[in-house]
């Protein structure tokens, strides 16, 4: 028995030096020789009970919440982004890109001119140029053109501003990727809704601050660092939400574990940890208390959101959802849903653009009018949704891919393809943005005859992280996050607000 | 033995205060001694620890001086009085303990050598701390008027007030070039420093140059003193501004080398002086109303709040250099219409309220008008039908409604012409079959029905 007992004993102390780690010893040594000095001050007192009330009193209502909102430095319409990201790199030259020039050139070989010093992902030898495959049209008041694989978008395209001559320094999909997310292409940077989160939190304190929401059968080359917090405290990552099953996984409660019985569990595991804090005043121990009581409430408000089957029958047909599948559809109807509770930042993936023309449906003749059908309805729903309830006001939508795609056929291993296709291509590809803030029917940048490099109004991938920020309320320059010993930035050294396109 | 001189020299701002505390202990004795000759005995005592101390005060100063790498122009004068301030310690000490060889001090009267000794411990101690806070310290508080009455220099930042409207017309030199200089150089070039001799207050003095002679080379910014200094790394001695002073931004070095290339002009305005509008638009005021009213109010107080918040009400700042606020009820969709007097508290305060998802009823708007700044008004998914919707057109700074999903009647939709600024109603999913009224006041105010619909197109269902 005796034996045990000293089991028991060591193990205990063992276990609290465990828990006091260098950091705690540092802090309780400056925090006891200030209570040292005060006592010796205010007689009477002991330190041992003042010191945690003291520090109490200085934590910040973030320290507790993670997730509670701040103030922006600037004052912004934007209250939420929804970011459409078509991972694999849709071709502009089909979509938005009117080059009636490269139809004239269309089979003949690409100057040489425009292929030094270039580098491509597949792309050998002499490729031929290749026209558009998509008819286009000038839409709406503003005339910009759209083609008639998008023939639902032209009825919103005055909503939009259109960025023409976006460029990349990445030409394979998984750095490109994370450079279009985390302002880096190489791993560790926070993403867009990473930064947005930690900067504003989110107001809905049922609901994550920062959704992502993938279709297509697979999610981004790049992995889920690219809705990563990076350096950034990993409360303010990316939560991955399906619209397929469960949508969070393991959010129900276990067979035979009822709502009370959960809520007793958390209770009990809170009180030890108010004891634990208690005794070592961390402020990381209230942050967790906050976390795992508002997982219980999430287990009821994420279900509710996520569930589109409640919504009518005529909003179901306009965004053309297929509930209990996972679509890009359902995803755009619930990106409004998120946006409409107060979630700050929703990112889709729809994965499947990266027509090289290697495959059928990686062609730009068939592939791509499919994945363009499938994106098309839903997009134009989720703009005039977002429209009609008065969110778009509010709501800062940005569309794009990774780069974009050449204007010569991919001719992989120098042989001809199977199908039409094209390979990756930085220099210049389009996005454009909608919603609160940005200038409706504008279209800024240019391309020359043939749509490989910008001539006008170029941006780049750090000017369009500017711009969003700037939306959001905040100065790309001013808002940082000290990391080993500096200050990081999302658009790093670079970037410019594109005013082109804000109203 | 580098740590320990160090670690010493960074004794002496403790060290100092010993011989400041003995010095002046024994100058009160003296005071006191005057009639009755209470503390005769006690004063050199003070002195000779005084005198002790102010050497150590002296060493620790020296070493302090060596291991920090103050430059010996900033620290002479302290240097000198502190070993004055030694020596006289010892003088003051032999003289009143009676030292026979100091009898020439005799004839010089204790009061005089007293005043001095005062007058000799004050300098020093007042350059010293003219070193450790800065020159200005001590004056810096004091309103300008009595700066200037003291003759000490006065400093006014002066503002850039460019927009995007009204850059053009704006004076490049009087609106922007000066103030650039004027805040960032000025400091150290004026009449009254005149560091290098070198003033950059008025046209003149800029062309006239400094030392170094002329400092623009008109058209030529990279032969431009006043350009090439600025531009330098800022570890390279020949940097101007220097180390610890205010910094020009990378907008405003680019703007004085474009307005030297451009051949300097004193005179006329931006759009005269041909230079482009990209160079200014960092200067133009984040102007940061955007919808909200253009007027200055106090803050709300922090303890309404914080009451607010507990109830589960969201408070938010607009913007942190905004004293509007943002209430919401996301979290708390059981607000009522009685739950609304908690926020009368802030009411000039809140711009944008989200009420929706809420009980509240129709008899909101009476508290809703009492809220003289709102300028976004959120009631979507409520059971409003609008009969009191009268009661809000007072508010002249509302400039959107949204009445989404609400039982709101087509027959008070007349009423929101009487509404001064309203720009946007939203009435998707009302009660409103008939949608023919669509705008109101001329245009000014446009409505939305909603009800969007994308018919199906032969396309949709053409699988490739």
């Amino acid at each position: 028995m005796k034996d045990l007992i000293d089991k028991l004993i060591q193990e205990k102390l063992a276990r609290e030096a465990e828990a006091k780690t260098r950091r705690h010893f540092i802090k309780n040594c400056a925090q006891g020789i200030g209570g040292l000095a005060l006592s010796s001050i205010f007689a009477g007192c002991d330190p041992l009970t003042t010191a945690p009330k003291k520090t109490q009193a200085a934590f910040s209502e973030r320290d507790l919440n993670p997730l509670a909102t701040l103030a922006p430095p600037y004052s912004s319409k934007v209250k939420s982004v929804i970011y459409l990201h078509m991972a694999g790199a849709p071709s502009q030259l089909e979509m938005f890109d009117y080059k009636p020039e490269l139809q004239k050139f269309d089979g003949q070989d690409c100057p040489q001119s425009l292929l030094e010093g270039k580098k491509f992902a597949f792309i050998k030898g002499t490729p031929k140029l290749m026209g558009p495959q998509a008819k286009f049209k000038q839409e709406g008041e503003s005339g910009n053109w759209v083609s008639d694989y998008m023939p639902h978008f032209k009825k919103v395209v005055d909503e939009v501003a259109f960025l023409k001559a976006v460029h990349t320094d990445q030409f394979n999909h998984g750095p490109a990727q994370l450079f279009m997310h985390t302002g880096s292409a190489r791993l560790g940077r926070p993403s867009i809704g990473s930064w947005a989160t930690y900067g504003l939190g989110s107001a809905n304190q049922n609901l994550p601050g920062f959704v992502v929401l993938t279709s297509g059968g697979n999610t981004p080359d790049a992995g889920k660092s690219v809705w990563g917090s990076g350096f950034l405290p990993s409360v303010y990552q990316g939560v991955q939400c399906r619209s397929k099953g469960d949508p969070v996984l393991y959010i129900k409660d276990p067979d035979g574990v009822t709502r009370d019985l959960k809520k007793s569990t958390i209770d009990a595991i809170n009180k030890i940890n108010k004891q634990e804090y208690l005794k070592y005043a961390d402020p990381e121990i209230l942050a967790r208390i906050n976390q795992y009581e508002m997982a219980y409430r999430m287990q009821i408000a994420v279900p509710e959101v996520m569930n589109i089957n409640n919504e009518p029958e005529n909003i179901k047909q306009m965004f053309g959802v297929e509930p209990g599948k996972e679509s890009f559809a359902n995803n755009c109807l619930l990106a409004r849903k998120l946006v409409e509770d107060g979630v700050r930042f929703v990112q889709l993936f729809d994965w499947g653009w990266d027509t090289h023309g290697n495959v059928r449906s990686g062609s730009i003749d068939m592939g791509l009018r499919n994945k363009c059908r499938e994106i098309d309805r839903p997009i134009t729903a989720l703009l005039l949704d977002l429209k009609q309830r008065g969110l778009l006001d509010e709501t800062l939508v940005v569309w794009g891919g990774e780069f974009g795609r050449t204007p010569m056929q991919e001719n992989r291993g120098n042989k001809k393809m199977a199908y039409k296709g094209r390979d990756h291509h930085g220099d210049a590809f389009t996005m454009w943005m909608a919603g609160g803030g940005i200038k409706k029917g504008a279209c800024h940048g240019k391309t020359d005859d043939i749509g490989f490099s910008g001539i006008e109004g170029k941006v780049s991938v750090h000017d369009v992280h500017a711009t969003i920020l700037q939306q959001l309320g905040f100065d790309h320059e001013e808002f940082t996050y000290e990391f080993q010993g500096r200050n990081f930035r999302l658009t790093d050294v670079e970037g410019e607000v594109i005013k082109e396109i804000l109203a | 033995m580098d740590v320990l001189k160090q670690l010493l020299g960074r004794l002496h701002p403790l060290l100092v205060h010993l011989p400041i505390g003995f010095l002046i202990f024994g100058l009160l004795l003296q005071f006191l001694d005057r009639k009755k000759k209470t503390y005769t005995q006690l004063i050199p005592v003070a002195y000779f620890w005084g005198g002790l101390s102010a050497i150590a005060a002296c060493i620790t100063g020296y070493l302090q001086y060596l291991g920090e790498g103050y430059g010996f122009d900033t620290i002479k004068w302290h240097l000198w009085s502190g070993i004055a301030t030694a020596l006289f310690s010892f003088l003051m000490y032999f003289k009143l303990s009676g030292v026979k060889n100091f009898s020439f001090l005799t004839k010089v009267p204790i009061i005089m050598l007293s005043t001095i000794f005062f007058i000799l411990i004050s300098f020093t101690g007042h350059q010293g701390g003219n070193i450790t806070h800065g020159e200005d310290y001590l004056v810096e508080p004091l309103p300008n008027s009595v700066k200037s009455a003291l003759g000490i220099e006065t400093f006014e930042a002066k503002e850039i007030n460019l927009t995007e409207e009204n850059w053009e017309a704006a004076q490049i030199y009087e609106d922007v070039i000066h103030p650039i200089l004027n805040n960032k150089c000025v400091s150290c070039h004026n009449p009254k420093k005149a560091k290098g001799d070198l003033l950059l207050h008025t046209p003149d003095a800029i062309l006239k140059g400094g030392e170094n002679g002329e400092i623009i080379n008109p058209k030529n910014a990279s032969d431009s003193d006043l350009f090439v200094r600025m531009k330098l790394p800022m570890d390279d001695d020949n940097h101007m501004p220097p180390e610890g002073k205010t910094q020009p931004t990378k907008e405003d070095i680019k703007l004085v080398g474009a307005w030297i290339d451009t051949g300097n002009p004193f005179e006329g305005s931006i759009k005269n002086s041909g230079l482009n509008k990209e160079l200014f638009s960092s200067f133009f005021s984040k102007k940061d109303n955007l919808d909200y009213p253009d007027i200055e109010i106090t803050a709300a107080s922090q303890d309404s709040i914080i009451t607010i918040e507990k109830t589960g009400i969201h408070v938010d700042l607009i913007s942190k250099s905004s004293n509007f606020l943002s209430v919401s009820c996301i979290n708390k969709p059981d607000f009522t219409d009685a739950d609304f007097e908690i926020l009368l508290a802030i009411k000039s305060n809140i711009a944008r309220l989200d009420i929706g998802n809420t009980k509240v009823s129709d008899n909101i708007f009476k508290k809703i008008a009492l809220l003289p700044n709102l300028t976004i008004l959120k009631l979507d998914n409520t059971s409003i039908s609008g009969k009191n919707i009268k009661e809000i057109a007072n508010l002249k700074n509302l400039k959107t409604i949204n009445l989404t999903a609400t039982n709101f009647e087509r027959e008070h939709i007349s009423k929101f012409s009487d509404f001064p600024s309203l720009q946007n109603i939203y009435l998707y999913k009302s009660n409103i079959k008939t949608q023919e009224i669509k705008t109101l006041n001329k245009g000014q105010i446009s409505i939305d029905y909603g009800g969007y619909e994308l018919p199906t197109l032969p396309t949709d269902s053409i699988v490739y």
